[in-house]
């Protein structure tokens, strides 16, 4: 299947025409997109880091099977998680995938129960990085931002990486093949359907958003924002389904429905502890590949230029048996530095992981864009919610970005940042790279010092 | 277990430190931090608190109907198949149950799921038409009986009368899609545009002003409802209800009594019982639950349903026809086909029917004993006596246990022909670092070892003798005790596990954690549940009819 990129075909002037917004935005040739890559548990420090600087830096263990793309890579060495290391409670997992994105403490509350008798927590207390670009750049297109997840969980503190704002986790896609209808349904349907179609889904939006607003200002602080909330993803829906009419590029290839559904509900005992279900697990890498083609294709369809696949949920109890272990992963993390084959086959697990990056960059440099490809218009950034697995860190978080989001960052490069260098930093270099200049800090400010030294060209 | 697990100096230094206090945790509200030197803790929580009558409501949350509410809701109002409800996003999870109002939000997808929902079901619902409407637009003329239809649906879908401009807005969606196409279209359209409004999706409270000053407001007729259709049956009002509504027999303490008796002998009630014993005790997780066919070759998927629609059946027919909690936990007796009575062992049962069945004496002993929980409290190839022992103490004591902290290896020892299982976790009570923890759990899930992981029964362990010998400590029915019939039957005389479960079904009830506030409101229902001789089902009839329910907080969720 050949896909082609939104250059050229994609009929921009169209767009400009309805969102007024456009029109003054600075827009580049192609459009950059940004995707978020999670895996869990943390890694092997050593097994992990960069050595050596420069272009002549050499990868890690973990990291050979971006062997291909090192010069695409910027290894990101000794970023913390500040936010996280001081959040008023909260388990170490899921006090790490909180923070992840939102680089903000976790709200106050016994929701979400602590690890060593600590403060439990509440939701992360503001907005996700993915979540806060796709504000500003996901009214171009059809979906503002894609959220995919390997695995179906119950939402909860460990099993979301995106927020729309405090205590407001965003449910991702698990279902490949409702996923597939809700993203390429309407592709090829005759225009005349699909303008009805449209009509109809606006004129009862029209009317049910005005419930809503009207609703808002009768009740308490908290009820509010939970309206406000379900208000704002009205909005969202309303402008995609109008902008749709000029949005879908005559080049974009729909691709195959995929046959897979759900997994599972993966369920969780009374701690948030996942239960291990090894059987269960046996078709995680084609679930891999699905979702990997079906973003694949939504980006070369300029479906959204934001988009993030759980790979598997924060303190994943998955069975990796197709690597011939028969351990959770989760289990294994805890296994101390001298239990070599356990350290072994964690890096082993996040070899394969790192696979998972690799097949996602060359399936990106598969599409033609321009004179390049997709990939040159791009920055992916694969992370952790710890450092070390082991001890349940927050520092030395294994950050790395692979693409140069349209040249904006020098890829081809492995650096170390000083102790106290927070993640803030890096989402606003992220921010920045996406064309949003005015962006000074992100998260909690407080751990803000402005872009990352040494990432931009 | 790995003797070369590490512990780092800061982790050893929070874990002598804090000794118990590191383990347990509390939601607010709770018992105090538990103490291994106080043989005989205060089992109740409200020790000098002073409880006036004036009603307190404690916080009052937006509720969001979730994913069964709603689908039951659909369901009701529109007699269409709801099977669509399953592609949804799952609800969050809080405190293990699935209808917490402050994580229930709608973002994006769920948003954009409930339009596509909505499309379906009113597409499915104006196919037939006739039932659909109060009047033949033919005779009545459209105008007059699109209002009528308006008005009457609209009553059911917001579960209140329509305000003027709510009958107005939806008149002129009916306009929308009649101009579009045909009467049927209107009718279509303004059903699509109901079930999405916030009116439908969430249950609104804001009928009754408070008055000047105070905080603390009752609920109208029709917010009481609801109230009371939600938590009884997971689903909207029926007609009598809202007949009851809007007669203002739904105010008096007594008229509300009468009610809730008369919905707790609906089927519905045994749905929405089933529904809380599946998200209090867990008892929906078995679905995942695999074992290794070459150490349980009588476990397979046949079993597995088996011994879940077991538990479902057991949970209803103690519920409905004993009611005592004593019963739910000590019970020597199961309901059982043909097949589980052969894989249990037990004589009687003779065809695929479910029937009551007695286990041997002493070998059994209500809930906590049947192979739905035990088999879901274990791993693949061996038992699980931490599992077993955390979910005693965090589900019927209310208890709550940390996660074990990092840097440990909590992969469980491997099966050795040459050990029992309980001596396999020695170090758990050997080194202190452990114990200090483990000792809360593991003495008591060695009890449950005389019930291999799929459930069976076993004396023997790897050929040796089961030691089922156990300690509670940090109850108040502390002691030790050999197997699980004696442990179960301690835990029935227990005022904890009492005070436990109605905390359980209040957060159930309410839709959230308890707080500060609501402590006369738990000390009240537990000496009613005590009045009741332990009735489980006098407990919800008298959580719907309390005070607290009458009431709720002017300013919601707070803020």
């Amino acid at each position: 299947m050949l896909l082609r990129g939104a250059g050229g075909a994609l009929a921009l002037p169209l767009l400009t025409d309805l969102d007024p917004r456009l029109a003054h935005a600075d827009m580049p040739a192609f459009p950059k997109r940004f995707i978020v890559l999670f895996s869990p548990n943390g890694t092997i420090p050593g097994a992990w880091a960069a050595s050596g600087s420069g272009p002549t830096f050499a990868l890690g263990d973990i990291m050979t099977p971006l062997a291909a793309h090192q010069q695409d890579l910027i290894v990101l060495q000794n970023l913390e998680m500040s936010a996280a290391l001081h959040s008023p409670g909260g388990d170490a997992h899921g006090l790490g995938m909180g923070c992840l994105l939102t680089a903000t403490e976790l709200l106050a509350g016994d929701q979400f129960k602590a690890g060593m008798g600590g403060a439990g927590s509440g939701w992360p207390g503001g907005i996700s990085i993915d979540q806060f670009i796709a504000n500003r750049v996901g009214m171009a297109t059809k979906f503002p931002s894609l959220e995919f997840s390997v695995k179906r969980m119950s939402g909860s503190i460990w099993s979301r990486l995106s927020y729309r704002g405090a205590a407001t986790p965003v449910a991702p896609e698990d279902d490949p093949s409702v996923a597939f209808d809700r993203i390429f349904g309407s592709i090829g349907v005759d225009p005349a359907l699909l303008a009805r179609d449209r009509q109809r889904k606006i004129s009862v939006l029209d009317a049910v958003v005005g419930q809503y607003a009207a609703l808002s200002p009768r009740l308490s602080k908290s009820d509010r924002t939970k309206i406000d909330t379900h208000l704002a993803a009205l909005h969202d829906l309303e402008t995609r389904i109008k902008a749709a009419a000029g949005s879908l590029p005559a080049t974009c290839t729909k691709p195959m429905r995929p046959a897979l559904t759900a997994t599972a509900d993966v369920t969780y005992n009374d701690s948030g502890m996942e239960v291990v279900n090894p059987s269960a697990d046996v078709d995680v890498p084609e679930r891999h590949q699905v979702l990997r083609s079906l973003l694949v294709s939504a980006l070369a369809c300029d479906l959204t230029r934001v988009a993030s696949i759980i790979m598997a949920p924060s303190r994943s109890d998955i069975v990796l048996n197709w690597l011939g272990i028969p351990d959770s992963h989760h289990d294994l993390s805890h296994h101390g530095d001298s239990d070599t084959d356990a350290q072994q086959k964690l890096v082993k697990i996040n070899q394969w992981y790192a696979t998972q990056v690799a097949a996602l960059i060359s399936a990106l440099k598969a599409v033609p864009e321009g004179t390049g490809t997709l990939f040159d218009n791009t920055v992916i950034l694969w992370c952790n919610e710890l450092g070390i697995g082991n001890a349940h860190s927050h520092t030395n978080i294994p950050f790395l970005l692979a693409g140069s989001a349209g040249g904006f960052f020098k890829t081809g490069q492995s650096l170390k940042f000083p102790d106290g260098t927070a993640q803030n930093d890096l989402f606003v270099s992220i921010a920045q790279a996406l064309g949003q200049s005015d962006v000074k800090s992100f998260g909690n400010a407080q751990y803000c010092k402005g872009p990352l030294p040494g990432l931009a060209v | 277990m790995s003797s070369s697990a590490p512990h780092s100096p800061p982790l050893l230094a929070l874990v002598l430190g804090g000794a118990l206090l590191s383990c347990t945790g509390m939601v607010q509200g709770g018992r105090g931090t538990p103490s291994t030197s106080d043989s005989s803790p205060n089992p109740t929580m409200t020790l000098g608190v002073q409880c006036d009558p004036s009603p307190k409501p404690g916080r009052s949350p937006l509720r969001r109907l979730n994913q069964q509410e709603y689908k039951h809701t659909i369901s009701d109002l529109l007699g269409v198949d709801t099977s669509i409800v399953a592609t949804f996003p799952p609800d969050e999870a809080s405190l293990g149950f699935l209808n917490n109002a402050d994580a229930l939000v709608v973002t994006g997808l769920l948003a954009e799921s409930y339009m596509t929902a909505a499309i379906t079901f009113a597409t499915a619902a104006v196919a037939k038409l006739n039932t659909l409407l109060p009047c033949d637009p033919a005779s009545a003329g459209e105008e007059v009986c699109a209002l009528a239809f308006i008005t009457a649906f609209g009553q059911r879908a917001f579960r209140r009368p329509l305000a003027a401009d709510e009958v107005a807005l939806f008149q002129g969606v009916y306009q929308q899609g009649r101009s579009g196409g045909g009467f049927a279209d209107g009718i279509e359209l303004a059903v699509e545009a109901f079930i999405q409004s916030p009116r439908f999706l969430y249950r609104v409270e804001l009928a009754n002003a408070p008055a000047g000053g105070q905080n603390v407001v009752s609920v109208d007729g029709y917010e009481m409802a609801s109230r009371l259709s939600y938590f009884l049956w997971g689903t909207m009002p029926d007609a009598e209800l809202f007949s009851a509504a809007a007669s203002g027999k739904l105010s008096a303490p007594a008229d509300i009594e009468t009610e809730v008796r008369r919905m707790v002998r609906d089927p519905r009630a045994r749905r929405s019982v089933a529904e809380f014993h599946n998200e209090w005790l867990g008892l929906g997780e078995l679905a995942g639950a695999t074992k290794d066919p070459a150490t349980y070759p009588a476990w397979n998927d046949t079993i597995r349903a088996e011994v879940q629609q077991e538990g479902a059946n057991f949970v209803d027919h103690v519920f409905w026809e004993d009611g005592r909690l004593e019963t739910l936990l000590t019970a020597p007796y199961s309901y059982l086909n043909q097949d589980l009575a052969h894989y249990y062992g037990v004589s009687g049962p003779s065809g695929t029917a479910y029937e009551r069945a007695e286990f041997p004496a002493n070998q059994r002993a209500g809930i906590l004993t049947q192979g739905a929980l035990l088999s879901a409290l274990a791993k693949p190839n061996q038992t699980a006596p931490v599992l077993r022992g955390k979910f005693v103490r965090e589900m019927l004591l209310c208890q709550q246990l940390s996660p074990p902290p990092p840097n440990i290896v909590i992969t469980p020892p491997d099966v050795r022909p040459d050990a029992t299982t309980r001596q396999r976790f020695t170090q758990h009570s050997k080194d202190p670092n452990c114990a200090v923890c483990h000792q809360l759990m593991d003495p008591l899930g060695f009890g449950f070892e005389n019930y291999d992981a799929v459930g069976q029964f076993r004396a023997t362990d790897q050929g040796f003798p089961v030691d089922a010998s156990g300690q509670l400590i940090n109850t108040d029915v502390d002691g030790k005790f050999t197997g699980a019939v004696e442990l179960a039957q301690k835990l029935a005389t227990s005022a904890e596990v009492r005070q436990c479960l109605v905390k359980q079904w209040f957060r159930y009830a309410v839709g959230r954690a308890e707080t500060d506030d609501d402590q006369c409101t738990l000390q009240n229902l537990g000496s009613e549940f005590d009045s009741a001789k332990h009735d489980m089902r006098e407990l919800s009839v008298k959580i719907a009819s309390s005070d607290a329910f009458r009431y709720r907080s002017a300013d919601g969720g707070g803020n």
